[in-house]
């Protein structure tokens, strides 16, 4: 009972992980977009902006630390 | 006991070494999409992007990231043992794809101004969308199965080692466009 508890909340923490990304990613999306709406030059803010996501998605959706982890377990 | 006990840290061990090697092949072809990302700056520098829709790019963009947190909800969800939320994440997952397959081939591919052999720079810029969008059919069929096998009930919260790496691998799909949206869609005024 206590297991299934803590299995639930440690659910439910990942899934705001991943919600609290997606917003992260969206807003992003967002401000890269009007930058290079408005300011199609500016590529280098732009390409950091790409960078910021990609650094987001790789180490919180594709979990790059677990490759380090060794034979630990999906925490 | 013993046994079940045995079985679950050789899968371990074999599932550490499918990841390094699931990243590896991430790692090779990374390199391919590199070389295409820097002959789009060496061909049109900074100063010039292909005349493409930023709304339908910005679109598709949204339908790709949200098929990220899809899968990452998915992912999540198999490993805590939650098989109904798997199953639907992963659909979700597979008709954000296909949205996007649609988006890029069968509207940009469509609406875009020039032809594939309008130029090296033409060229080039449906080399880019059609090999990401050839990746993006891999990891749909991919998901495919997954979804599949997750049906018949063959993943555990212990044991899903084709979940994971089916997510990581879209999220990759979903890396490279992060970098091919603002190279084609927002770098620079329409050239071609």
């Amino acid at each position: 009972m206590m297991d299934e508890k803590m299995m639930d909340e440690k659910k439910q923490e990942a899934f705001r992980l991943g919600v609290s990304v997606i917003i992260l990613l969206g807003a992003l999306t967002i401000g890269e977009y009007w930058l290079g709406a408005l300011a199609s030059l500016w590529w280098a803010p732009i390409l950091g902006v790409a960078l910021l996501k990609a650094f987001f998605v790789v180490r919180d959706y594709m979990h790059l630390p677990r490759l380090f982890a060794g034979e630990e377990t999906h925490e | 006991m013993t046994s079940q006990t045995t079985t679950l840290a050789d899968y371990r061990r074999r599932e550490s070494a499918n990841r390094l090697g699931l990243w590896l092949f991430i790692l090779s072809d990374a390199f391919m999409f590199g070389g295409l990302y820097v002959s789009r700056f060496y061909l049109l520098g900074t100063d010039t992007r292909p005349e493409v829709s930023q709304i339908l790019g910005f679109v598709v963009t949204v339908v790709l990231l949200a098929s990220s947190f899809f899968m990452n909800r998915a992912e999540t969800a198999m490993a805590h043992g939650d098989q109904k939320a798997f199953l639907r994440g992963t659909l979700i997952t597979l008709v954000l794809g296909v949205i996007f397959l649609f988006g890029v081939v069968g509207v940009e591919w469509q609406v875009v101004p020039f032809g594939p052999g309008d130029g090296a720079a033409a060229s080039l810029f449906y080399t880019m969308t059609g090999w990401h969008a050839f990746h993006v059919l891999t990891g749909v069929i991919f998901l495919a199965v997954v979804y599949n096998n997750g049906r018949k009930g063959m993943y555990t919260a212990e044991r899903h080692w084709a979940v994971e790496a089916s997510a990581v691998y879209w999220h990759f799909i979903d890396v490279v466009w992060i970098f091919f949206y603002p190279a084609l869609y927002l770098i620079g005024k329409p050239l071609l």
